[in-house]
């Protein structure tokens, strides 16, 4: 789900993610068109059917750093690299939990204001990155990705069905 | 004058040498310039490669990597950080016209030139700006957007919603970019990479040794340093390193060679006074030619100096022969004047041999010719009249030697037949003509080699760089700026087909960054009214999410863009960007030359094709292209040396007023100059300039020795002073050549070894075909 500025409603699509290790993540949207971006050698690329690719440095994709970021806190447990890199701050009840990942570097602060993760159990549920302008992705995992979608989509609402969910 | 006077004199005279010296290394310039030293290029082709050669970008380029020490692998962070310090340094040096790193690369057009981007990239040549085009194109804006690339795009769009700026970006950008890591260039290894073009000219060994060492001190002083590694590469650096290898191992055995060469003199003059005075005409003669060259042209080349030094070595003969011919039974002076017409004979002939070096018209040459007459004339000067106010009083008579006496036995009975010379000739025409090599090393570099890991590893560095080829570039020629535009973009498809089929990585032509006048308007012409663009612009946007009136900007640009007078290169060339451009474009007269660089060149014969089939284009090869400089160069100097050889003999014949005497003086010098040449030829060595110099440098000794043998003396005395002198001559220039040519480096072994076989082969046939039967016995 994606909020712009420049877009009067959101856009919504769907895919899977592929996290292969520190500095390997593929994302892939499948539907309403076909994407895949792949982040090799500090590039992403991103490939669409039929339209060529397009590559960049990864530094000018902070969306994707603090996709890769929340992959890396969530899976490989590498708290003292993770704690370089980002302010954690967590969040835990009885069954829901909030980890909020905040830039230490300016660089990246200038571009992204901060990544929440909402879970369950063992199961992060919610991926939502603000970028610094306020535009801002949320990205719903598992079984919220199938489930069906508040109406209207604001960020307001996908927030609640975030924590919602949980409960 | 007494022994305490005298020693205050030759102190005197080597302290105001030594003032001379230090006056001259102030004030006289010494220029490693290839140009200089070459003839004047004639073509406008020529010119443009002697342009290339000196200040081409290409050759400017420096090639750095920053790596972890051996001990260490830190992290990428640091290393990028040390490229930015690194590289915000250079930009403060005023040895660096420029410094990338890989860090704010984007494409910065002025804002006043933004609207130009219409008319500069492709995008109107296939497409118009309709309802089906604008849709497609803002859907994949949305989907952008929505994509990881959305940060970077989303502040132009309102502006730019077909990402011209970003299609121009990427035209020109190299096609084979580094790595990016951190924010800056990393090759595959994981080295941080830099370039860094150097204000120097990329052949000026000098300057580009003063720009290395201000690069290593910058980076040595960084204070997050630690024990990272700077790599160096380039052509400028290769060049630097080769200059000095070659002057420390030049040094080294010279060194060696002086100590032998004073101990010899000890040896064969039983005095340590000979010592302080026999390097006093040379020195002089030496700081003589340099001051005439710096007053007739102003700065003084270094291959000149190397070259002119190296003839100046007959000069040390001079005083060899007044010592050896000191008689016990006659005053110094006195002695000195029966040898004086000998070697002012010697002297001026040599003058006017080289007279034919400063008729040749070519810098290098002239400067030679200047430094060595100028030299040969002072050290002359310096040997007969102050010399033997300063000579000791005690000494031994060289004609008491019991030993000389032996050898002179001895060279007199070996047998001297008329046909040996001859057979010796027929010997030699034989071996010039089955020699196995080329006749010509055109190569410079091949005599002063660079190390094969060094070669691999600039290689590396150029490759992950995606630096332009030094060797090869595209000349394209018109009668305008635009002309040179319009032609560029006429090759271009066949550009691109040459890098479709890899036989280039990469051409980086003239309108890849300028289209032509033609072009930009038949693009402005497809730009449509501000009424018919916003009309197609809301079809577009029918179906699709953007806020309504958010693409105002974009049709204010277009507006703007139709009013437009197409951008020249002038114009042009005042943008960041256009620099590039302005360093391919260059007018020489009436003709307007582009210069398009490639990188990787994997097929020249392709690059060849492409020219041949389209007028007006050629491919430069600045490699064949300065070793046909080189040749016509040699092709001068053997002209100069003909020219001089017979003005040479003219003045012996005149001087002896004898053609049958002349003819046993300038026979054998000729025989052994051609023996040396053959026995080179025959051991698979290609001729350079530097065999010539060599050569040249053993005939002008060769020459002393066939007049000193060939002179009549009524005494078997004399005769004895006469060998002492020429086998102190022969042992002392066998010995200092002799070393130089165990030399590592074969520029010095080609030096060394052509003097010590040409000294050997000139004793010789002296020996053979000068000394007088009547000797007297």
């Amino acid at each position: 789900m994606h909020f712009a500025k420049l877009l009067r409603e959101p856009l919504t699509l769907h895919g899977q993610l592929d996290y292969g290790g520190a500095d390997k993540l593929g994302k892939r949207v499948d539907s309403p068109y076909k994407e895949t971006t792949t982040i090799a050698d500090g590039k992403a690329t991103i490939a669409r059917e039929g339209r060529g690719t397009k590559t960049f440095g990864l530094d000018r994709a902070p969306d994707l750093q603090g996709l890769l970021a929340s992959f890396s806190a969530l899976l490989s447990g590498d708290a003292a690299t993770m704690d370089r890199y980002y302010a954690i701050d967590e969040t835990i009840d009885e069954h829901h939990w909030t980890l909020t990942l905040r830039p230490r570097s300016d660089a990246l602060a200038k571009h992204l204001k901060n990544v929440v993760i909402d879970g369950a159990a063992n199961e992060p549920r919610c991926f939502t990155m603000t970028q610094a302008d306020g535009d801002a992705s949320v990205m719903l995992l598992g079984d919220l990705a199938t489930a069906a979608l508040p109406t209207p989509v604001t960020r307001a609402s996908l927030d609640d069905l975030c924590h919602r969910s949980a409960q | 004058m007494s022994a305490f006077r005298r020693s205050a004199w030759i102190i005197a005279w080597w302290s105001l040498l030594v003032a001379i010296a230090i006056g001259i290394s102030y004030t006289v310039k010494i220029s490693g310039d290839l140009r200089s030293f070459m003839p004047p290029a004639q073509s406008d082709d020529q010119k443009l490669l002697m342009d290339e050669i000196g200040n081409g970008p290409a050759s400017q380029l420096l090639l750095l990597a920053i790596g972890n020490g051996p001990t260490e692998s830190g992290p990428q962070e640091k290393l990028a950080a040390l490229s930015t310090s690194l590289a915000e340094k250079l930009r403060n040096d005023p040895n660096f016209a420029r410094v990338i790193n890989g860090e704010n690369l984007d494409v910065q057009l002025d804002s006043e030139l933004l609207p130009y981007r219409y008319l500069l990239s492709p995008t109107l040549d296939s497409n118009t700006f309709d309802a089906p085009f604008l849709h497609e194109e803002l859907q994949q804006r949305m989907e952008d957007l929505a994509s990881p690339a959305a940060d970077m795009l989303k502040d132009i769009l309102p502006r730019d919603p077909t990402l011209e700026v970003l299609k121009l970006a990427q035209r020109w950008m190299p096609a084979k970019a580094p790595i990016m890591r951190d924010g800056v260039w990393f090759s595959p290894r994981g080295e941080a990479l830099l370039l860094a073009q150097t204000k120097a000219a990329g052949f000026d060994p000098g300057a580009q040794t003063a720009a290395i060492a201000s690069l290593d001190a910058a980076f040595a002083q960084l204070p997050e340093v630690g024990d990272a590694k700077l790599t160096i590469s380039g052509p400028g650096y290769f060049g630097a390193k080769v200059a000095a290898t070659t002057r420390s191992e030049a040094e080294h055995l010279s060194a060696i060679g002086t100590a032998g060469f004073l101990l010899l003199l000890i040896v064969a003059y039983r005095s340590g006074a000979v010592i302080a005075l026999v390097g006093l005409p040379l020195v002089s003669g030496a700081l003589a030619g340099l001051y005439a060259i710096a007053l007739a042209f102003g700065e003084v080349h270094g291959i000149t100096l190397a070259f002119g030094i190296t003839l100046l070595g007959v000069a040390q003969e001079y005083p060899i022969r007044v010592f050896s011919h000191r008689r016990s039974d006659a005053s110094t002076q006195q002695s000195v004047d029966a040898v004086w017409p000998l070697l002012r004979l010697a002297v001026v002939s040599a003058c006017i041999g080289y007279v034919a070096f400063f008729a040749s018209g070519v810098p290098g040459l002239q400067q030679l010719a200047v430094f060595t007459i100028t030299g040969l004339l002072i050290a002359g000067v310096a040997t007969r009249w102050i010399l033997p106010q300063l000579l000791p009083t005690r000494f031994r008579d060289a004609a008491a030697l019991p030993f000389i006496e032996r050898v002179r036995v001895l060279i007199a009975s070996i047998p001297k037949p008329r046909w040996l010379p001859w057979l010796l000739l027929a010997i030699a025409l034989l071996a010039l003509f089955i020699a196995p090599t080329p006749l010509w090393q055109n190569d410079l570099s091949a005599l002063t080699p660079i190390a094969a890991a060094d070669l691999q590893r600039e290689g590396e560095l150029r490759d992950a760089l995606g630096a332009p080829d030094i060797r090869y570039l595209l000349v394209l020629e018109a009668d305008s700026a635009d002309g040179v535009l319009a032609l560029s973009e006429r090759i271009s498809p066949q550009v691109e087909k040459l890098i479709s089929s890899h036989a280039v990585d990469d051409v980086e032509l003239p309108s890849r960054y300028l289209p032509s006048k033609a072009t930009q308007m038949a693009r402005q012409a497809k730009l449509p009214d501000r009424v018919i663009l916003s009309k197609e612009l809301d079809k577009a946007m029918r179906d699709l999410p953007f806020q309504s009136g958010v693409f105002a900007p974009f049709l204010d640009d277009v507006e703007k863009a139709r009013a437009l007078q197409p951008l020249t290169v002038e114009e042009f060339e005042k943008s960041p960007f256009g620099a590039r451009l302005q360093a391919m474009i260059t007018r020489r007269g009436q003709r307007w030359f582009g210069v398009a660089t490639f990188s990787g060149v994997h097929d020249a014969q392709a690059l060849q094709t492409l020219a041949r089939s389209a007028g007006d284009v050629h491919v430069l090869d600045l490699k064949a292209a300065s070793e046909s400089l080189v040749a016509q160069y040699r092709a001068r100097i053997l002209q100069a040396l003909g020219i001089a050889l017979l003005l040479l003999a003219a003045a012996v014949a005149i001087a002896l007023r004898d053609p049958r005497r002349a003819w046993h003086v300038i026979a054998p010098m000729s025989l052994a100059t051609l023996l040396v040449l053959a026995v080179l030829r025959v051991s698979g060595v290609s001729l350079s300039l530097f065999h010539l110099v060599a050569v040249t440098l053993a005939a002008g000794l060769g020459l002393h020795y066939a007049l000193f043998f060939e002179r009549p003396v009524d005494t078997l005395a004399e005769a004895r002073r006469t060998l002492h002198g020429t086998l102190v001559c022969v042992s002392s220039a066998v010995l200092v050549f002799g070393l130089l040519a165990t030399s590592s480096l074969p520029v010095l072994r080609a030096i060394g070894l052509t003097v010590a076989l040409g000294v050997a082969f000139h004793f010789c046939l002296s020996i053979q075909m000068a000394q007088r039967k009547d000797d007297a016995r």
